[in-house]
């Protein structure tokens, strides 16, 4: 297991140079000047500007900025944004704050989507399996950023459940409308997974034999049908974790909540390549572990995959 | 029946989390208790990361900064007349060349020292040094030695390093006076000292501004309450050492940063914040969503059509004229929704302002026809660039377009690019076609539309507009030291500059704000809506 852990490791640094690279050209070739568009409308002084593409080594070429900008991310140097922030300070703000609304969000995501996808593949043409299709069809065709602003209008504005947006009032509180509509958006797909996979898991041949040898339905359930019906839900699971990070941008800054989304964002925006390789470094960085985690668990569900 | 159950169950559970939450919340910023003059103004940008007023020109910033700092001079918010807030007297020479500021005894900073010329004349020196990279560095460039610590740096060079450390202009008299040479005369340098730009930084921090980026020391009215940390709101309370005029009613201040400005606007539906901007996308609702809470003022913002003075096609000012007459500008108002109709360059709200100054912007169409065909028609389409970044960018260029194509039988094509990508064309000559510009004043005074945008060595001159005659006429009015006079003199500027049209006015916007039921904002139309300067009920 070592080994396989350290392959994958040593593998994925040309994957990270070859990302980050690509990744650094795309915001180069992004159009417009980051320091311009910090100065708004106003103008700002030539030698102002000069100074300021000096200190950022805006005035560098291409792989020479790339280059820097990797080393000071390989160093921990991170030092500021065009804006003036502290970029450590900044991480330190902003990773508790994804991760949170992260974890909360899959917490409700899984437990509804496995909850119901098991009950309804389970009990197939039933009550519940027959809301279920027609709630993840309502659910799956409306837009996230609808969603986001409804649910802050009606349990946010009107009803005052929830805050409107922020962190102020901490955690759980604060990150519980946003995490329950990410959970409920994500939950329709997860759960007609899980679904389909229990329908085909309930009619395979071995199933079949367990009943035929006289188990009980909880034992089919539980050994039989679960572990095998999990695989395709658990490469699922991995991919949506990894993903959430793309889906941030939207809800946290609907939210206003000071994450890894607004801050990829705001640095999109502002063009500033260091910020943007910085965090889709991390992002790469958490791909791979949860891949790595998938395959780890994969191993355990599937014996004949830890050999692979 | 299990099945029933099982659904019942989990849709209890979810009931039951979601009334717990109901349960935990209470009451956001404990608005109404009674002698509370608190209040929670919120701001639709990106937290600050500093609060430093000579490295500040965005409005955030400068909200802040206006709390925390206190200018030499201000505008009184009912006279529109300047009034002295740190200086005792400011007074310009015979020729408006050399001028100087006495500063009012007793002044300190919240660390406790005394305030003196010395503060101003570093703090200025610092901004003015290229190399520092604070923004409002340009803002010296009047005065006489500015070039020395600003050496000229190619495009895309690394700027020279520079052992002059001080404006040649800038002398300190004694501990309360000095005096500002300029490089040519102006008239209205006097004005421009209440930009907060200005404001003077305590020697501490001069030292070392990156340590006090998030624990300013200002001079204000009101000072940093308990640490700011990095994303969090800003929290001031009431400082006692403020003696200048115009002090605010409030005694603690929050300022909320809040990135997406329709959130911002539904967290003050929600009632926890007193203040908000009404967002581009709430302008047609705001005035039902709170009936009872919300003012609008005139804003300085003046807008405008640019034409490129690079491109030939565009050269005869017929054509430009017939441009402006095809333009149906009350249209144009009624689409941004909240703005006026422009005849003139100037904003309203400036001394000197006429409301019928330009001769061709009336709807004319067919006064724009025969125009347009003395200047021997328009080859080729009319590009209008707009500003993607921006939600309305396309809709009014579309609109100006429709309107030259409709009246003027143009062919017209639109380009949608960042709002930075379009200035450095532009700066570089390098754009093809219209844009939309914009301009509101640093300090109350029709100069301040004239010099920046059409002299030919303006900052502002989004046009690449250069006529030797404006300039000539400029000069004269920032050498008169009578005011009338000089506001005449800029007014035959403005002339000029219509004759010639390198921008071709548009609309005035006003601004639209929702406030609670616990403050009053102060609405002047000198200075517009300040929530800072907000009375309690």
């Amino acid at each position: 297991m070592t080994r396989f852990v350290l392959r994958r490791a040593l593998a994925a640094v040309p994957i990270g140079v070859i990302v980050t690279l690509g990744v650094f050209a795309l915001v180069f070739a992004m159009p417009g000047d980051p320091l311009r568009e910090l100065a708004g409308d106003k103008p700002i002084p030539a030698a102002v500007l000069a100074a300021k593409r000096a200190q950022f080594h805006l005035d560098q070429p291409f792989i020479v900025q790339y280059l820097l900008s990797m080393k000071d991310i390989l160093t921990g140097n991170f030092g500021t944004t065009f804006a003036g922030a502290d970029i450590a300070d900044q991480l330190r703000l902003r990773i508790p704050v994804t991760l949170k609304l992260t974890l909360l969000a899959n917490a409700f995501q899984w437990t509804f989507g496995l909850l119901f996808g098991i009950y309804a593949g389970f009990k197939r043409n039933g009550l519940v399996d027959r809301s279920l299709l027609l709630v993840t069809l309502v659910l799956l065709a409306v837009p996230g950023l609808v969603a986001y602003f409804a649910a802050q209008y009606v349990f946010g504005v009107e009803l005052k459940w929830f805050p409107v947006s922020g962190i102020r009032e901490g955690f759980p509180h604060a990150y519980l409308l946003p995490a329950l509509v990410i959970g409920l958006l994500g939950f329709a797909g997860l759960a007609r997974l899980m679904r389909t996979s229990i329908v085909e898991t309930v009619n395979a041949d071995f199933v079949k034999t367990a009943r035929a040898k006289g188990l009980g339905e909880q034992r089919v359930l539980w050994r039989h049908i679960l572990p095998n019906a999990m695989l395709p839900i658990i490469t699922f699971i991995g991919i949506d974790l990894a993903g959430m990070f793309g889906g941030a941008i939207i809800t946290e800054s609907i939210f206003n909540l000071p994450g890894l989304g607004q801050f990829m964002f705001q640095a999109i925006k502002l063009k500033e390549g260091g910020v943007v390789v910085l965090l889709s470094t991390l992002a790469f960085v958490s791909f791979i572990v949860i891949n790595l985690i998938v395959d780890v668990l994969y191993g355990l569900f599937d014996p004949r995959a830890r050999n692979v | 029946m299990r099945r029933v159950t099982g659904v019942l169950g989990v849709t209890l559970g979810l009931a039951l989390v979601l009334s717990s939450c109901g349960d935990g919340k209470s009451g956001g910023n404990g608005s109404g208790a009674g002698g509370d003059k608190s209040m929670v103004i919120a701001i639709a940008a990106d937290p600050l990361e500093y609060i430093n007023p000579l490295n500040e020109n965005g409005s955030p910033g400068i909200q802040v900064a206006q709390a925390i700092f206190a200018p030499l001079v201000t505008t009184d918010p009912q006279s529109g007349k300047t009034v002295n807030v740190m200086a005792d007297s400011v007074t310009p020479d015979k020729s408006s060349q050399t001028w100087t500021v006495k500063l009012k005894t007793g002044n300190t900073f919240q660390n406790g020292q005394p305030l003196t010329a010395k503060d101003y004349v570093d703090s200025w020196n610092l901004t003015a040094q290229g190399s520092t990279a604070w923004k409002n560095n340009g803002f010296f460039s009047k005065i006489e030695g500015y070039e020395a610590l600003n050496p000229e740096t190619p495009e895309g060079a690394t700027p020279k390093p520079t052992t002059v450390k001080t404006l040649s202009g800038l002398k300190q008299v004694d501990d309360l006076t000095f005096t500002v040479k300029l490089k040519v005369p102006f008239s209205q340098f006097g004005l421009t000292l209440q930009y907060l730009g200005l404001a003077p930084l305590p020697e501490e921090v001069r030292k070392d501004p990156d340590a006090y980026k998030r624990k300013p020391i200002g001079n204000g009215a009101f000072k940093l309450d308990g640490e700011w940390t990095a994303g969090g709101d800003i929290k001031l309370a009431k400082w006692d050492g403020y003696k200048g005029p115009n002090a605010p009613a409030a005694t603690a201040i929050t300022y909320r940063f809040i990135p997406n400005a329709d959130t911002a606007y539904n967290e003050f539906l929600a009632g926890t914040v007193d203040f908000v901007d009404v967002p581009a996308t709430k302008v047609k609702t705001f005035k039902t969503d709170a009936p009872d809470g919300w003012v609008t003022g005139e804003s300085s913002g003046a807008n405008y059509l640019t034409l490129p003075a690079w491109d030939q096609r565009y050269k005869n000012p017929k054509l430009r004229h017939a441009f402006s007459l095809a333009i149906d500008r009350q249209a144009m108002a009624d689409l941004v929704g909240l703005a006026t109709p422009s005849k003139g360059l100037v904003s309203p709200d400036i001394d000197g302002y006429r409301a019928d100054a330009c001769k061709f912007c009336d709807f004319d169409v067919a006064k724009a026809k025969t125009l347009l065909a003395e200047a021997g028609g328009f080859s080729g389409p009319v590009n209008i660039n707009y500003n993607t970044t921006s939600a309305t960018g396309q809709i009014f260029a579309e609109a100006i377009g429709n309107m030259l194509r409709q009246n003027l039988g143009l062919e017209v094509k639109y380009t949608g690019k960042q709002g930075s990508e379009i200035t450095e064309l532009a700066d570089t000559r390098k754009l093809d076609g219209l844009r939309f510009s914009g301009w509101g004043h640093d300090y109350p005074s029709i100069e301040d539309y004239l010099s920046p945008m059409f002299k030919s060595t303006g900052d502002a001159n989004f046009s690449g507009y250069n006529n030797p005659e404006l300039d000539r006429v400029l000069a004269q009015g920032d050498s008169q030291s009578d005011s009338e006079a000089a506001i005449k003199l800029y007014q035959q500027a403005e002339d000029i500059a219509l004759e010639d049209m390198p921008l071709i006015p548009l609309y005035a916007k006003q601004n639209a704000y929702l406030h609670s039921a616990k403050i009053e904002p102060r609405v002047s139309k000198y200075t517009g809506v300040q929530a800072l300067y907000s009375t309690f009920q």
